[in-house]
């Protein structure tokens, strides 16, 4: 049964070298999910991350935290997430403007420090002490302790679980979901009548004019006789009229 | 009862600000007059409480309404309803703002509160309720540093009543019980050093003085008699019935240096006045040198220093309050507090040149006055104490008094001469006249005084020397 | 192997369940009734629920049983009760505030949060009537809430603080108006509270290596008995502190505060302000009186500078605030440290007073933004103080009320707010805290400053042309706020029942 359960506070050489050509890859993953510009690199490097966890875990006596990891979280919920990049497209990436100066180095620095804090302090004290309480999870199997615990002592807590999934849905539901009213659907040939009643325009709006010193579409259209095309004028931008010196002609018209 | 029915007419008066306008302030003054015969009437003789009134309140805050009069709190309740219903009268035709009335009123329900409550806790929570009412005063009717002055009164005040609330922390921690009317007085030096602090604060005492000036010479006439007349006296008050009985001991050892401060404040107080350009701070600073007397007197920690300490409390709550009455009027009248500005007031006006020379004498401590007897008993009882040089330097600033008054006055009155201001009107005089009539009573006979207090004061120095 | 299923104290759990089945039965409403009929569907039944809820805690601190039940997962205790009890009653004045619909069309909430802010459509929604589903999420928070202050291990209270903050990150993010500000909220306070978790689990984590036990009973005999180095405890333990005070927004932990405070609408600021400070100190009181007790001496130090911290730090950035929510989430910040402060007494009166402190801090912080949501213009409530100058002529009956409630933040006395802070700096004098109740004492004077301002502005200054009007309050508004003032009147005046009532429910069940 217990086959693949390390003993705690013993650490074999095969633990030990595949926690060290494991460990490297798993950092690597995480920091290129949070550099990657691309989603879906920075969602590829999370798997990474994600399933060299999901080994350690089974190394160290988790077999079925270790499973989960890899089978619910790389398997399932990633590979929906990288199909819902790839459907919405991938195009968007972040803004990296810094909104307060200096924002970065002082995180980078205060990070690095409270790193080296943490790991001076769990280094001593792995050092210099054996962590409890392994062993007795893993009595019965670990499997079946976890069973055991999520439907003993922690059944109230693992209920409850519940009522943060139905939160998770409902507010995904309301943050995500825009929902359209019946009356406002409207269908082709709705709007082709519209576009042909009277009153309406149905050919392309016009560009900027024949007469026109540029093409920006800041400028309005001009008419042939040099005046303001009204449907030109996009609603969006504002117009823009060129000046005397703008306007005129800057020696290319040879 | 009858200290329950003061509370409740004040408070009640207070509240009749919220009476349509048109009869607010005669409601509220009406029941200032009320509150001042309740008061009177309170009187009775004896060393123990005259009358007391004890009722748990929030016995898990150690809060109890324990009310208690006797020699020592009862005539500084009449001097603040008395002072309090001359200023009702006064801003009655000078400022018909039932919301000032209102809030005079207010600030007397809680400093009567305070020198009726023998629950430190209790007293604290009076101590805390005249602290917006004044504030109110200064930022709402003041000169025009109003916010300023009225800011810095808030902070010095609060930052004393935190100073206050530390030491009842202690108190309660040390002794386990709030208790006044016998205090075990076992209470360490770090409890007596925060009261003493929030008080000093209060009392003014030297250094913690600055915050008085600007209060006084921002606040409205009527502001600055009752913070002059009254509220003072709730830190020297405090010494004498909270400070010294919950730590005797600790007050022994400490006396030397309250007394070398009061000595120091009588001093520099002095000097102060002598250099100052503007009247109402001139008085302010004076109010400093006087303060330090009654704290001299309280620091010596004898009978004749505590009744020096408590005549000279009432007798400079009764001097100032005229003072700044009457310079309330030379104000309205000249429009400027300025000593270059002023001048020829014998000329312009003989009358109110005449009042202030009465009160400027009063206040300097001529012999026959009431200004007197508090300030000599306080020197004898230094002298008393072995405190030679004390005694000293503090006659040398009772002579400096004399010197900045009688500048003062000559500043005011001699030089040219402006046009002739109008005369005095009846409110003024209404509340001029009280106040000189009892400052020349407690002059020529103190034994009015000392026979009220005496008894009470002899039980509190034998509480602490036992 | 077998194994059964752990004996369940039904009724132990009945406050709780309540107000789970109710939500579940909101979401359902939401889900199969009529739009124009939900909010009068999901307001009565929620209401309803709080009720039914509270009836249970009061039936059982009657019952004066203490019990451990759902597999030594939960425990009923008297502080537990009283905590639980009080955060029903100010979930349902907090219910009022977010029920109210007769300030704004629609009431305070977005009618569709996922379209975009400031579109064509967002605008046409202006006028719809608000989403309904926050009605479920805030019963599902306060059901969180109930659980996190009675949970007896760490799990159960991981998984309760999960269950309690989700429905507020989503709850920040409904604003009707200023939407961006509300969107930027809901993110900030999701993304620095998913952090703060992390910490807490990291630390329960830690614990377990230490203990091999997550519950308190066993932690507390592990830091009794253990031969083990500290190490792992006091990791753990900086851990699990460092997730707790972020949801009690202590300095260095607070920077979500005055962001979230002003973004999130008013009625779910004035239920964080309130009931998740509640929620978060029966938290922090339960892990520290029950499991950590022992090792008080590692942690007071500490936790005592950051209480100190809390207080000055918050104190201080209040004097420069000009916007009231904000200048209220820095009080809310000062107040966590006197809260602490109480709480790192650590004696019974410590106990006492600091829940007391949380009844009466969490009444009138309900009442001030009930104010708050009432001096409105055409954009929305005027929160930047320049607005308010004046308001004192304009509508004196709510200036007199919100000057009541500023001095009872002031903790003048005759107000709840005086009464609270004697409670926990008395209790802390007891504990040989004195230097601490030094600094609050210091603190509370400066903190004074921002009250008073705002008091000045109101009543002496001259009311300009755009000095907003107080709203004519709604039924439930206007309850809220007569319950928020009238409460801390009497907790002021009177607070012998209240004092009882805590004095009552005892010490924590081990």
């Amino acid at each position: 049964m217990s086959t693949v359960l390390a003993l705690a506070g013993e650490v074999t050489t095969g633990e030990a070298a595949t926690f060290y050509i494991l460990a490297p890859i798993a950092l690597i993953g995480a920091i290129g999910m949070v550099w990657a510009r691309n989603a879906v690199h920075s969602a590829l490097f999370l798997v990474l991350t994600m399933l060299s966890l999901g080994v350690f875990y089974i190394l160290q006596a988790g077999p079925f935290i270790g499973m989960v990891q890899i089978i619910v979280y790389t398997g399932a919920i990633m590979m929906l997430f990288l199909f819902v990049l790839m459907l919405i497209g991938r195009d968007a990436s972040d803004s990296l403007i810094e909104t307060l100066r200096g924002q970065r180095t002082v995180a980078l620095l205060l990070g690095i420090g409270f790193a080296g804090l943490l790991c001076t302090g769990l280094g001593r004290a792995v050092g210099s002490m054996t962590s409890v309480g392994l062993d007795e999870a893993n009595a019965a199997g670990n499997t079946q302790g976890i069973a055991r615990d999520l439907f003993t002592k922690y059944v109230f807590a693992f209920e409850v679980t519940s009522a943060l999934l139905i939160t998770a849905a409902v507010g995904a539901m309301l943050l995500a979901h825009v929902e359209k009213v019946k009356a406002e659907k409207v269908t082709q040939l709705e709007m082709m009548r519209a576009r042909f009643a009277p009153g309406n325009y149905p050919a392309p709006k016009p560009g900027p004019g024949v007469f026109a010193a540029t093409n920006s579409v800041a400028a309005p259209g001009l008419l042939p006789d040099r005046t303001v095309a009204g449907r030109s004028l996009s609603a969006l931008v504002p117009t823009r009229e060129l000046t005397e010196a703008e306007a005129a002609p800057k020696g290319t018209e040879k | 009862m009858i200290m329950i029915a003061l509370l409740v007419v004040s408070a009640l008066g207070a509240l009749a600000a919220f009476l349509p306008a048109q009869f607010a302030r005669f409601v509220s003054t009406g029941l200032a007059a009320l509150a001042f015969g309740l008061s009177l009437a309170m009187y009775a003789t004896g060393a123990g409480f005259w009358h007391e009134y004890d009722k748990p309140w929030v016995p898990g805050l150690n809060l109890r309404f324990h009310l208690g009069v006797d020699g020592i709190s009862w005539p500084l309740i009449v001097l603040t309803t008395l002072l309090t219903l001359l200023c009702c009268g006064y801003s009655l035709w000078k400022t018909p703002d039932s919301r000032l009335i209102g809030l005079l009123l207010a600030m007397q329900t809680g400093i009567v509160g305070a020198f009726l409550a023998l629950d430190l806790v209790l007293f604290f929570v009076f101590f805390e309720v005249i602290l917006l009412p004044m504030y109110a005063v200064i930022a709402g009717w003041g000169g025009p540093a109003k916010r300023a002055a009225a800011r810095k009164f808030v902070l010095y005040t609060l930052f004393g009543s935190m100073l206050l609330l530390l030491g009842v922390y202690l108190v309660v921690d040390q002794t386990g019980s709030a208790d006044l009317a016998a205090p075990k007085g076992t209470a360490t030096m770090a409890a007596f050093v925060f009261l003493a602090l929030g008080f000093a604060v209060k009392a003014p005492l030297w250094p913690l003085h600055t915050w008085l000036p600007d209060a006084h010479s921002e606040a409205p006439t009527v502001g600055s008699v009752m913070l002059a007349g009254v509220l003072l006296k709730l830190g020297t008050y405090g010494l004498i019935r909270v400070a010294i009985p919950v730590a005797p001991e600790a007050a022994a050892k400490a006396a030397p240096v309250l007394g070398g401060l009061a000595v120091a404040a009588i001093l520099i107080g002095g000097l102060v006045c002598l250099a100052q350009t503007e009247l109402k701070r001139l008085i302010a600073y004076s109010s400093v040198g006087h303060m330090g007397f009654v704290l001299l007197g309280i620091a010596t920690m004898s009978a004749t220093g505590l009744q020096a300490a408590l005549i000279g409390n009432l007798a400079h709550g009764l001097i100032t309050g005229l003072l700044f009455f009457l310079v309330g009027a030379i104000k309205d009248r000249t429009h400027t507090g300025e000593l270059s500005q002023l001048g020829g007031l014998r000329d312009s006006s003989p009358w109110l040149a005449g009042i202030l020379g009465f009160a400027a004498l009063a206040s300097l401590g001529l012999p026959g006055l009431a200004g007197f007897w508090g300030e000599a008993f306080a020197v004898i009882a230094a002298a008393q104490r072995g405190w030679w040089l004390g005694a000293a330097l503090a006659a040398v600033g009772g002579a400096l008094a004399a010197a900045y008054l009688l500048r003062m006055l000559r500043k005011v009155t001699h030089g040219s001469s402006p046009p002739r201001l109008t005369g005095p009107a009846g409110y003024e005089l209404a509340a001029w006249v009280p106040l000189a009539v009892l400052t020349i009573a407690v002059g020529l006979a103190p034994l009015l005084i000392t026979d009220v207090t005496g008894p009470a004061v002899d039980a509190l120095v034998e509480a602490i020397q036992r | 192997m077998t194994f059964k299923l752990p004996a369940i104290d039904y009724l132990a759990l009945a406050p709780m369940l309540v107000l789970f089945g109710a939500a579940c039965a909101g979401v359902l409403v939401d889900a199969l009734v009529p739009r124009e009929w939900r909010y009068h569907v999901q307001v009565p039944l929620s209401l309803v629920a709080l009720l039914a809820s509270g009836g249970f805690v009061v039936a059982l601190a009657n019952r004066k049983e203490h019990v451990v039940t759902a597999g030594s997962a939960v425990v009923i205790d008297g502080p537990g009760l009283f905590l639980q009890g009080s955060i029903v009653v100010l979930g349902i004045v907090a219910l009022f505030l977010v029920a109210e619909r007769r300030l704004e069309p629609g009431g305070a909430f977005v009618a569709q949060a996922a379209v975009v802010a400031g579109s064509e459509a967002d605008r046409k929604q202006m006028r719809k009537p608000g989403v309904t589903e926050v009605y479920p999420m805030m019963l599902f928070a306060l059901a969180g809430m109930m659980l996190f202050c009675s949970a007896n291990d760490l799990l159960t209270m991981f998984v309760a603080l999960e269950v309690f903050s989700l429905p507020l990150y989503l709850l920040c993010a409904l604003a009707r108006r200023r939407r961006l500000l509300s969107q930027e909220a809901a993110v900030k306070y999701f993304l620095l509270g998913a952090f703060a978790s992390a910490f807490f689990l990291y630390g329960v984590a830690m614990i377990y290596g230490y203990a091999g036990k997550v519950d308190f009973r066993g932690i507390n005999e592990a830091v009794l008995g253990s031969s083990n180095s500290k190490t792992l405890l006091l990791i753990g333990l900086a851990m699990l502190a460092i997730g707790l005070l972020f949801k009690v927004a202590a300095v260095p932990f607070h920077v979500w505060t005055p962001d979230v405070y002003q973004g999130a609408p008013t009625p779910i600021t004035a239920f964080m302000a309130a009931c998740t400070k509640v929620a978060a100190f029966g938290g922090l009181l339960r892990v520290l009186y029950v499991a950590f007790e022992r090792s008080s001496w590692d942690f007071r130090p500490t936790l005592g500078v950051i209480a100190a911290a809390t207080m000055i730090v918050g104190a201080v950035l209040a004097v420069t605030q000009t916007d009231i929510k904000r200048l209220l989430a820095y009080s809310s910040v000062a107040n966590a440290g006197y809260l602490l402060t109480g709480t790192l007494s650590m004696n019974r009166d410590g106990l006492k007073y600091t829940m007391f402190y949380l009844v009466a801090y969490g009444f009138t912080v309900l009442a001030a933004f009930a104010i708050v949501m009432l001096v409105r213009d055409s954009d929305g409530e005027a929160t930047h103080l320049a607005r308010w100058a004046g308001l004192g002529r304009r509508s004196p009956v709510f200036a007199s009320l919100f000057t009541f409630l500023m001095l009872a933040f002031a903790g003048i006395p005759l107000t709840s707010g005086f009464t609270a802070k004697f409670g926990v700096f008395a209790a802390a004098v007891g504990g040989n805290m004195t230097w601490l109740v030094i600094i609050g004492v210091l603190s509370s004077m400066i903190l004074a400053f921002p009250y008073l301002r705002v008091v000045v502005l109101m009543w002496l200054s001259v009311p300009g042309d755009d000095t907003p009007t107080v709203s004519v309050p709604g039924a439930f508004t206007a309850a809220a706020l007569f319950v928020g003032v009238a409460m801390t009147l009497v907790l002021g005046v009177a607070p012998n029942q209240a004092l009882e009532l805590v004095n009552d429910a005892g010490a924590f069940l081990r």
